[in-house]
């Protein structure tokens, strides 16, 4: 019996050992760390990549601009991320964004322009356009008066709705519509003005009894839980899609346009490959397969029109509001004034 | 005795590498002010200064309430079954506990999942009611669907211990007890109980612990504006980054934990816990 166990030990081992030179042969195949926000490819583009660029693809998620940046500042090393704007334009401002090489990326005549030379990045240096998007109101058709969306974003404390609304568990998003019903920049550092819009999420969680979700707002408003919610376009455009009761607005205050893109980090060792990727993700047809797949509005603008003129026909979700003047993007904050915001939200949610 | 000494010490590094070390960061932090990186820190008390908040002490109760809640409908639900499954023949008996840790075998986001199915305002339970004439009910989202998650999902942990304890009592005490003229109730309350005392109190400890830094769960079943300690130390960790104040708070629940411990423990006569 021993002998037995022995052998097999031995053999055990032995076949370790062939395994490691294995690998070790795989550890030349070229490698590709990217970090990207949950559900936002279609995975067997990344597949394709792989094959036809011979190299491996290490594929990670998180779930928030936020817990991204936690985690990269743990020490954390990836080769393509893909932040929104603020976050974009946080991490240049910390050095942490490699310049791209356009010309390596040939696809970018398929942008949409308007996506290019934001105020984060006015020269193009570190962003290419993933996805993009606004914050609106979805409603339920039979539910809502039609009168009560003159109020935008104020229909979020209309008491006859109360008890029926879910609002977006972001930080950001919720000063946003606050700063924005109360005719304030959504990126004000006035304290006088945070306080204020404080003060109105405060009262909405008062009066109207909201809850705070994030993601889960698909499915609770697909199957038509609550009349009310805040999401994102994107989303909006996959509920309607599945719940024809609902409907999609973008209040005449002003909303948060944003932008994903992809960047690559100073920690890139193939910069090559990384441009390679997202020249790939650039072009018409893998754009068109992704967009299916995530339902957002492409940056490829190809992509966008064809799923906008046929799969999500008559969707307005699908068609963010671009050239709006109030509508405003997402500017970096100071360590100080995050703080603040920071705090205030805690205290909104945590009562 | 002695050579065994040195057998114990992958568990010291094990201990010192995992459970040490990682509290001392949390003290660090709690004491100092630079965020997420400990170069450009100083000492600082601001962390318990802002836990001052009023606000704050009502994240406390409402953990600490759950967490309570939430161990004694464990301890009323895990009893009676733990007593139950001692009264089959010993091969039963390790089917039966077989079949209590088998929700245990499913990952805890998909069981949650299933909760949501179940409570959501369209969900299973609210047809069902429907079917029944009884009008829709809003469990989704409030403390009751918090606390029915955690009761599901920590059971197991209170009939385990229950069970060991009441499995191990000699049978012949119960019927010295009958032949003294005790009743079913006093045989209950004076031998039974009595032994099953060290199985409860480890349930209890175990259950609390759990309940009370849960984080996962409360998010889920409660939505953001039920926040428990677990997602206000969650929460300045991944999303905020103020890890100071996020240790701070860590700092404190494990002492209170510490503190319910202790206390727990001088109720066992034995000291077997």
């Amino acid at each position: 019996m021993k002998k037995i166990i022995s052998i097999v030990l031995i053999l055990t081992m032995a076949f370790s050992l062939v395994l490691t030179g294995c690998t070790k042969k795989e550890d030349e195949k070229k490698k590709l760390r990217i970090f990207n926000a949950g559900e936002y490819i279609d995975k067997s583009l990344l597949t394709e990549f792989e094959k036809a660029y011979g190299c491996e693809i290490i594929y990670e998620t998180f779930d928030s601009n936020e817990s991204m940046y936690t985690k990269i500042r743990s020490g954390e090393t990836y080769d393509i991320l893909v932040p929104s704007d603020y976050m974009i334009e946080r991490l240049i401002k910390e050095d942490y964004l490699a310049e791209i090489d356009w010309e390596q990326i040939p696809n970018k005549k398929y942008l949409q322009e308007h996506l290019l030379g934001q105020d984060y990045d006015p020269e193009d240096k570190y962003c290419v356009p993933y996805y993009y998007g606004s914050v609106g109101i979805l409603y339920n058709k039979k539910v809502i008066d039609k009168e009560d969306l003159a109020d935008g974003w104020e229909l979020l404390r209309n008491t006859k709705y109360a008890g029926n609304i879910y609002m977006y568990d972001s930080e950001r998003d919720s000063f946003m519509i606050a700063c924005k019903a109360l005719g304030y920049s959504m990126n004000t550092i006035k304290e006088k003005e945070i306080k204020k819009a404080y003060k109105w999420l405060v009262k909405q969680r008062d009066t109207m009894d909201p809850v705070y979700v994030t993601d889960d707002v698909i499915d609770n408003m697909i199957s038509g839980n609550k009349s009310l919610a805040v999401v994102y376009s994107g989303d909006g455009a996959l509920i309607i899609s599945e719940n024809d009761d609902m409907d999609f607005f973008e209040p005449e205050q002003g909303t948060n346009l944003w932008t994903d893109c992809m960047v690559m980090t100073k920690d890139c060792k193939n910069q090559e490959l990384a441009m390679e990727f997202m020249n790939f993700m650039c072009d018409p047809d893998n754009a068109y397969l992704n967009t299916q797949y995530i339902g957002y509005s492409s940056a490829v603008k190809p992509a966008f029109e064809m799923i906008r003129d046929d799969d999500y026909k008559g969707i307005k979700a699908f068609v963010p509001r671009i050239h709006f003047d109030k509508d405003e993007v997402f500017r970096y904050q100071t360590n100080k004034t995050r703080k603040i915001y920071s705090k205030l939200w805690t205290k909104v949610k945590a009562y | 005795m002695k050579h065994y000494r040195s057998m114990i010490s992958p568990y010291v590094l094990w201990a010192f590498g995992f459970i040490i070390i990682p509290f001392i960061m949390i003290m660090v932090y709690a004491f100092t002010d630079g965020g997420l990186s400990l170069t450009d820190a100083g000492f600082s008390l601001d962390s318990f200064a802002e836990m001052t908040d009023s606000l704050y002490f009502t994240v406390f109760t409402r953990s600490f309430s759950t967490g309570i809640l939430t161990t004694l409908l464990c301890l009323f639900i895990g009893y009676p079954m733990a007593f139950f499954i001692t009264k089959f023949d010993e091969r039963v008996q390790g089917t039966l506990i077989l079949i209590t840790t088998i929700p245990m075998w499913i990952n805890l986001l998909l069981r949650t999942y299933a909760w949501i199915g179940i409570l959501s305002d369209n969900g299973l339970l609210n047809s069902f009611l429907k079917m029944l004439g009884i009008g829709p009910v809003s469990i989704m989202y409030t403390g009751i669907a918090v606390n029915i998650g955690l009761v599901c999902n920590f059971l197991p942990f209170m009939i385990l211990p229950i069970h060991t304890s009441l499995s191990k009592m000699d049978p012949s005490l119960l019927e010295a007890a009958y032949d003294l003229g005790a009743n079913k109730v006093q045989a209950f309350t004076r031998v039974i109980f009595k032994y099953s005392i060290p199985g409860v109190l480890n349930g209890v400890i175990i259950t609390f612990l759990m309940a009370i830094s849960a984080f996962v769960i409360p998010k889920m079943l409660g939505g953001g504006q039920f926040t428990l300690l677990g997602n206000l130390i969650e929460n300045q960790f991944i999303s905020v980054g103020n890890w100071n104040f996020g240790a701070a708070v860590s700092l404190i629940l494990a002492i209170v934990i510490l503190a319910a411990i202790s206390f727990l423990k001088r109720i066992d006569p034995d000291g077997t816990v």
